[in-house]
């Protein structure tokens, strides 16, 4: 491992080059990259998660860490780990500091793997608009968790909004064993009808502001033409927000899956005994690894997103974004803005008058420093953050530079 | 199947489940089943890859209750499964696990069996459907068919379907697996036998496939105008293990030329299937075994050897005539080579060489196309003394991946081409999507695929093959070698004969 203090993506990419040419037996070739975005606290467990998705799906693992934007003076930090800590492969750790972390991609364009996928991960809310966010930008799949939000539901609403093709999120990838063991049950049905079987309605009980559990039910809504609503049931559904799911078939028959609380569900159904099967709670590596295994377009998603949210014709959408220029230094003219106005002053000399003046340059004191940061220029007058919202302003760090 | 609404092909992510069935083990307490076979059903469980009804049934003389049974299989998976150990899964599993105690040729016995698999069609919903491993020597085949013929367990209806699994050796010459084929279809349907050579269900078996006919590279250089010679090796560095009985009565050829390689040498040589499934494979596959033809010369190109007291790995091996249990003058071959052809338009005139042996430096398989030289080099003839011939190696274990080798110039002043090697590694790019073959074959067969299994006729070409090398080797006593080399210098000398040499691996 080397720890690089103040440098540059170049000399990132030298160092890579250079622990690849010593390190001796390393992999010769990568079927991915794998970029990961997460906050100084979370940035441990992203750090798991990555690893243990690595250890499936072999990939360069690149993980973001955007830390105090306000900070004058733009900076980077990067830890270069061959077969360490971070999994057999290659893993570059990037803390970003000051404005560097606005022109992330300006960092890790050079470091992807030649023309193999990106998968962009964001270990935190999803972002509001992913265009806004040029590492979603440059990815080919992007994987966010709306569980994270305070609102998952609202969040769900506002990933349908924004979606393109190559999205997805992980509190659907959290419904695939409820889904899997769902599909084989009906599969037994047919198989002891010997005839097809059709869904005329049901429900899942659970929590209706779980976004699995809505996931499962629009899945369910879309796949049998009946809706299939959330009901929230007695007992406190786990982590799946699922404590159940009915469904009523033709010929007056049932099928039932119940969570039994120990790992398991129990299915009931028509003509056969009552079974057990595992349903396993899967930590965060296991999801993205499941996420990293196929890299196309993932159409029941979109078409289970439709049905939760009301937005329609996902799948249609064009699924290459444009790269939408959003200062968090300058957001729209709000309560929370006008706070960020306050710290930005103090901080970023050539951008801290007000939003009408819409000129962020890269700080004077990092001439020289750092000539990536210099180059990546997305800094033009494109800057339509008139449609954003303040997202990220509110929760402008205030803590001093370093 | 029936149309299931909550099936779409698009929806990668829900695995392909088998109906609900059952699993019988003849042979439950062997070598095999212990290692393989129940961490293989644990796997499959754990992967959520097994049917929400399923029950394992295991059948062996040994005297045991449910419960050691249930405590024997626990360790097993235990200790040999490939994925990480749930509880959980396995409690759900030994629910339905029993066992059933008899010798073969005891009637009460299958009995029980088959009133335990009636029970478990109503208790456990398993609705019918069920396959029987043979885990047991081929000698014991007929007395468990007949059994299982007198007690209808065998019968596929339109409601259920039942299937049989049989390990190699499908008997021992053109005749005997004839007589065994003959007999395993009276009692189940032709399509109902599924014969496993576990080394179709590795990755790269498959992936051979994937490379030839996915891709446009390969594909216009894989024949006779480019390829200068075709060398496949399944090389062992043990020797026979405990096996001597065994090894004794079937030798090297019989053991692995028979089946894995000339399987290999099938899937290298066939043409395009007109589309990825079971029977265009097969037909395919049966086509270039029909078309293989053994060498004329036969003390020249058909080499058998026996190892001899060498070291190996820095240890001191005996030879086969020492092991325990084998013939001071015994003449079974632990080692054999030999050439042959494919007689068809794409490969006339190309040697394919195969070679197996025991006690070898290394474990490997691998197959290697070695391609003809340059037919025009514009260089001065020093310039390119190292180059060797272009080489494409599908290694199949270990290291499962693709080499591909081709000269280089090497860094100076002068023009000097060397040879350099391009790899691919399997687990590097995809270390996820490698289950062990016996967990793909074993769910091919409660999934009711065939892709991966040869077929009876397949099975008999391939003894066409063998039986006039066998009757050739009966007049013959092995060469010797050394434990620890690359088998006789006979076999050295039958490349050497063609201006040849076999690649090390």
């Amino acid at each position: 491992m080397t720890t690089l203090w103040d440098t540059t993506g170049s000399a990132v990419v030298k160092e890579l080059a250079a622990q690849r040419r010593t390190g001796g037996a390393v992999m010769s070739g990568v079927a991915l990259t794998l970029v990961v975005v997460a906050d100084e606290s979370r940035v441990t467990e992203a750090e798991q998660a990555a690893t243990a998705a690595a250890e499936l799906h072999p990939c360069r693992l690149l993980i973001v860490v955007r830390r105090q934007i306000e900070a004058p003076v733009p900076r980077l930090d990067a830890e270069v780990q061959l077969g360490g800590r971070l999994g057999p492969g290659e893993a570059v750790v990037m803390r970003m500091y000051g404005r560097l972390g606005l022109h992330a991609e300006s960092v890790v364009l050079p470091l992807l793997a030649a023309d193999a996928p990106v998968v962009t991960w964001w270990h935190a809310p999803p972002p509001e608009r992913v265009s806004t966010d040029a590492l979603g930008v440059i990815a080919d799949r992007r994987i966010s968790d709306s569980s994270m939000s305070d609102d998952p539901v609202r969040s769900l609403t506002l990933r349908a909004r924004d979606y393109a093709p190559g999205d997805t999120d992980l509190t659907w990838t959290r419904s695939t064993p409820w889904r899997a063991t769902l599909a084989s049950t009906l599969d037994s049905v047919a198989g002891r009808r010997g005839e097809d079987v059709r869904v005329l309605g049901g429900e899942v009980t659970g929590d209706p502001a779980n976004a699995t559990a809505r996931l499962v039910a629009g899945w369910l809504t879309s796949r049998c033409g009946v809706p299939i609503e959330v009901v929230a049931g007695p007992r406190v559904p786990g982590p799946s927000g699922i404590d159940a799911v009915t469904l009523r078939l033709d010929q007056d028959e049932e099928v039932r899956l119940q969570d039994d609380r120990k790992g398991g569900a129990v299915i009931h159904q028509p003509f056969r005994p009552e079974a057990v099967v595992a349903l396993p709670d899967r930590t965060l590596g296991e999801l993205i690894g499941e996420e990293l295994r196929r890299l196309d377009q993932d159409e029941p998603f979109s078409e289970a997103l439709e049905v939760v949210t009301g937005e329609r014709g996902l799948a249609a959408r064009p699924p290459i974004r444009e790269h939408v220029w959003f200062d968090p230094m300058k957001p729209r003219q709000s309560d929370a803005a006008a706070e960020a106005e306050l710290t930005s002053d103090a901080t970023d000399g050539g951008s801290g008058d007000t939003a009408a003046t819409p000129l962020p340059t890269v700080p004077p004191t990092s001439v020289g420093t750092d000539e990536v940061a210099q180059s990546g220029e997305h800094d033009d007058p494109a800057d339509d953050s008139d449609e954003q919202d303040a997202v990220q302003a509110a929760g402008a760090p205030s803590a001093a530079p370093q | 199947m029936s149309s299931n609404p909550l099936r779409d092909p698009r929806d990668r992510r829900l695995p392909r489940v088998p109906e609900p069935c059952a699993l019988v083990v003849f042979g439950i307490t062997g070598d095999l089943a212990r290692k393989k076979l129940l961490p293989a059903v644990y796997d499959l469980a754990n992967r959520g890859l097994l049917p929400t009804n399923f029950a394992l049934l295991g059948f062996a003389r040994r005297d045991w209750g449910d419960v050691e049974f249930s405590e024997l299989a626990r360790s097993a998976a235990r200790e040999h499964a490939r994925t990480p150990w749930r509880e959980e899964v396995w409690e759900r599993l030994a629910n339905s696990v029993r066992f059933i105690q008899g010798s073969f040729d005891d009637d009460n016995a299958f009995d029980e069996l088959a009133s335990n698999l009636a029970e478990l069609e109503g208790s456990h919903g398993i609705g019918g459907n069920a396959a029987f491993y043979l885990s047991i020597p081929p000698a014991m085949f007929p007395t468990v068919l007949k059994q299982m013929q007198r007690t209808g367990m065998a019968e596929s209806t339109p409601d259920r379907w039942r299937r049989v699994v049989v390990e190699k050796p499908f008997g021992n010459d053109l005749a005997s697996s004839r007589e065994l084929n003959a007999l395993v279809d009276s009692v189940f349907t032709a399509d109902d036998v599924f014969r496993i050579d576990h080394y179709l269900g590795k990755e790269t078996v498959q992936n051979l496939l994937a490379l030839r006919f996915a891709n446009e590279l390969f594909e216009p250089i894989w024949n006779g105008h480019h390829v200068d010679s075709v060398q496949i090796t399944m090389a062992e560095d043990v020797g026979i293990g405990g096996r001597a009985g065994f090894y004794e009565k079937t030798g090297a050829a019989r053991d692995v030329l028979q089946n894995h390689l000339l399987q290999l040498l099938a899937l290298t040589a066939m043409e395009e299937p007109v589309e990825f499934s079971a029977e265009e494979i097969r037909t395919e596959k049966l086509k270039v075994l029909r078309a293989v033809t053994v060498p004329e010369d036969k003390a020249r190109f058909a080499i058998r050897g026996q190892y001899e007291q060498g070291w190996l790995a820095g240890q001191r091996a005996n030879g086969y005539r020492q092991e325990e249990g084998v013939s001071p003058e015994s003449t079974t071959e632990t080692y054999a080579a030999v050439r042959l052809g494919v007689e068809t338009r794409r490969w006339a005139g190309v040697p394919f060489y195969l070679r197996t042996g025991k006690r070898l430096p290394r474990r490997v398989t691998e197959i290697a196309l070695v391609f003809k030289r340059a037919p025009h080099l514009p260089f001065a003839p020093t310039d390119t003394e190292e180059l060797g011939h272009n080489q494409l190696v599908v290694r199949v274990q270990p290291d499962e991946g693709v080499t591909l080798k081709f000269g280089s110039k090497v860094p100076g002043s002068v023009m000097e081409v060397r040879d350099v090697a391009m790899d691919f590694l399997y687990g590097e790019q995809f270390t996820e999507a490698s289950p062990e073959a016996y967990e793909r074959l074993l769910l091919d067969v409660l999934l009711g695929d065939a892709t991966l299994f040869p077929r009876n006729a397949e099975v008999e070409a391939s003894w066409a093959v063998i039986d006039p090398l066998e009757e050739y080797w009966a007049t013959t006593e092995p060469h010797s070698y050394r434990a620890g080399e690359w088998g006789p210098r006979a076999a050295e000398d039958m490349l050497a004969a063609e201006g040849r040499s076999w690649r090390r691996p």
